[in-house]
């Protein structure tokens, strides 16, 4: 039990590839709970612990606002959100990577050639730092989904995005030119949080 | 006119200047962000008039002031002066006007002075100052505010500095105890504030000619230790609440103790000062004081029989822009426009001020060259215009439905589909920002 014995809300995606792996890693510490439905806050039947099902891209605002006192989320949504929370463990699952790929035809060929080209991406924050790292001057165009679709309907010469498998990339004839960065679920701990679990607290949080 | 008639030589007064617009592109710029962090503290703008009755000036900031402040008759045959700064003719303002104001009332003014002085390099006769001031309140919360504004500022513009900090109450028990008599006070003040100018030795046989007998120990006193606690250490047997509840203040403020650094020697010639007293010194020490002020009990008494304590500092606004042209932070600085249009022949006009008129609405800082000159011609003047970009839509873009963007920075050239043109470039990211 934790030491004040005070409710701990975890934030985890409602909906998506991290849900079950996040739900398993709460079993693994033991925790009980019903599937929670169409419910959005389910409490542990053996531990004052409570599971909030947000949206992915929404954790970071729930935790940063202290009514999450831990999230688990994806590395490459917390860093797009510039949302400055402590990570207390990486999880090893929900693993990606952030690349630039563009079409196999086209003359990009490396990163240099990106200045002056359009990228679209759903991560907008983090393709900003990324050219600004490298200093590459080029324009961008924020699409929330989908964004390999662009280089065919001439909207883009490139894409930011995230892949796995790198089927979808394939699919559409895209190439991989740059990995941006390695990206994999995490657990945040919001700034407000009066729990500051331990490790070993962790492990026995039930 | 005739063509030999003798014209009038476009001369200017020694000590002012001219602005060209690059130049000036750099002024709205520093200025533009002074600004910004005085309205992030809530500071709300005023003006005062340039010309003055000579009586609202003159008086206030000792001889050496006196003597620099412009004044002259108006063909009325009054007395007027020029603001020698802003700090007086805000007292002036605020007597006149604080019935309507609230209290306590805070206020930045970025306005130019002027000083009759010989002009040399970083000393000029007309020049700009930024100050902020608070009237209205004796607590100490605002001269640490004024120290968190001036370390934003210079965090803001990206200078390494350090803010000297004194009380000018503490100088005057220091030279209590030494039986300076009051009257003296100020001209020991004064002499102590030339120390970095004359040196040490120069500072001691000044002080001695004033009639006192030990300079010598009160300068070791004066001295500034390693750092803000050991030098506190030294004041021991004095009253520190003042300086104490400043710094605390301070730390609660979040501002680094990095920046701050109580410095006992730290005069500040003007009169006026009765408490808390700021100079603010760049890392690079050739441009000595870039920021300085402090709390003055008395000024708006000069004006009002109300009793109105304030405070504030003043931003050297010209040592600030050579230090900033020194560590190169206008390298890149671009004018007003970001786009020009150029115009391909007399039939394509007609679609390039459709274009110019798009990204007008799009809120892209645009021009549009006037003629359907040689391309090379219009390119050229984008190229001394420092424009980056510069839209051409000749005959095969109008067929096509497309338009050409030359990058003046790379020389590269990109066509893309007409509708996407003002998207493409309000959403260009420039990685240098």
């Amino acid at each position: 039990m934790n030491q004040k014995n005070k409710k701990i809300r975890i934030a985890i995606q409602k909906r998506g590839r991290l849900q079950e792996p996040s739900l398993n890693f709460l079993k693994n510490l033991g925790l009980k709970f019903k599937p929670n439905g169409s419910k959005l806050i389910t409490l542990c039947t053996n531990a004052n612990v409570e599971i909030l099902y947000v949206r992915n891209s929404d954790i970071p605002q729930y935790v940063k606002y202290g009514v999450a006192d831990y999230g688990i989320v994806g590395e490459n949504v917390l860093i797009e959100k510039k949302a400055k929370l402590k990570i207390i463990r990486r999880l090893g699952f929900g693993k990606c990577k952030l690349i630039i790929a563009v079409p196999k035809k086209s003359n990009i060929k490396t990163i240099n050639d990106l200045s002056e080209e359009r990228i679209a991406t759903s991560y907008l924050n983090t393709l900003k730092q990324y050219l600004k790292n490298k200093k590459i001057n080029a324009s961008t165009i924020e699409i929330n989904g989908s964004v390999e679709i662009c280089p065919t309907l001439n909207m883009a010469d490139a894409i930011c995005d995230i892949t796995q498998t790198g089927t979808t990339l394939k699919e559409n004839n895209l190439e991989i030119i740059e990995k941006i960065l390695d990206s994999e679920a995490v657990l945040i701990e919001s700034p407000f949080t009066n729990q500051n679990l331990t490790p070993e607290q962790w492990k026995n949080i039930t | 006119m005739k063509k030999n008639e003798s014209k009038i030589e476009p001369k200017i007064l020694k000590g002012t200047r001219d602005f060209t617009p690059v130049e000036m592109a750099k002024r709205n710029l520093v200025m533009a962000k002074i600004r910004k962090v005085f309205e992030k503290f809530g500071y709300d703008a005023i003006e005062t008039p340039i010309i003055c009755p000579a009586e609202t000036i003159l008086g206030k900031y000792g001889d050496e002031g006196n003597r620099l402040t412009y004044n002259f008759d108006d063909a009325g045959g009054r007395r007027i002066a020029l603001p020698f700064d802003l700090t007086v003719p805000f007292a002036r303002f605020f007597a006149a006007n604080w019935r309507e104001l609230t209290l306590p009332f805070k206020r930045y003014q970025i306005q130019r002075v002027w000083r009759a002085e010989k002009p040399q390099k970083g000393r000029l006769r007309e020049f700009y100052q930024c100050d902020i001031d608070i009237i209205g309140t004796r607590n100490l919360t605002a001269e640490s505010e004024i120290a968190a504004v001036v370390v934003e500022v210079f965090k803001e513009l990206g200078l390494e500095f350090r803010i000297k900090i004194n009380s000018r109450r503490l100088m005057n028990t220091v030279l209590e105890r030494f039986n300076i008599p009051e009257e003296k006070r100020i001209g020991v003040i004064t002499i102590i504030d030339k120390i970095l100018k004359i040196g040490e030795e120069a500072v001691i046989a000044e002080i001695k000619a004033l009639g006192v007998e030990n300079p010598k120990e009160i300068l070791e006193l004066l001295k500034p230790e390693k750092n803000t606690k050991t030098t506190l250490e030294k004041f021991k047997e004095y009253d520190l609440k003042e300086i104490e509840e400043f710094f605390e203040n301070c730390e609660n403020l979040g501002i680094s103790a990095e920046y701050l650094e109580f410095d006992p020697s730290l005069a500040r010639g003007l009169d006026y000062y009765t408490g808390i007293i700021y100079e603010v010194v760049s890392k690079d020490s050739d441009f000595g004081t870039i920021c300085a002020g402090g709390r003055y009990d008395n000024l708006c008494g000069l004006f009002c029989k109300e009793d109105f304590s304030g405070l504030g500092v003043a931003f050297g606004f010209e040592r600030i822009m050579l230090l900033l042209e020194k560590t190169g932070a206008f390298k890149d600085i671009q004018l007003n426009s970001k786009v020009l249009v150029t115009i391909f022949d007399e039939e394509s006009k007609k679609d390039s001020l459709k274009i110019y008129a798009d990204l007008i609405k799009a809120g892209i800082n645009s021009e549009i060259y006037f003629e359907p000159e040689k391309l090379g011609k219009q390119m050229k003047y984008a190229d001394k215009k420092r424009i980056p970009f510069v839209v051409i839509r000749g005959s095969e873009e109008i067929e096509k439905e497309e338009v050409t963007i030359k990058f003046m920075n790379s020389g590269k050239q990109k066509t893309i589909p007409r509708t996407q043109l003002t998207s493409y470039l309000s959403n260009y990211y420039e990685s240098k920002e």
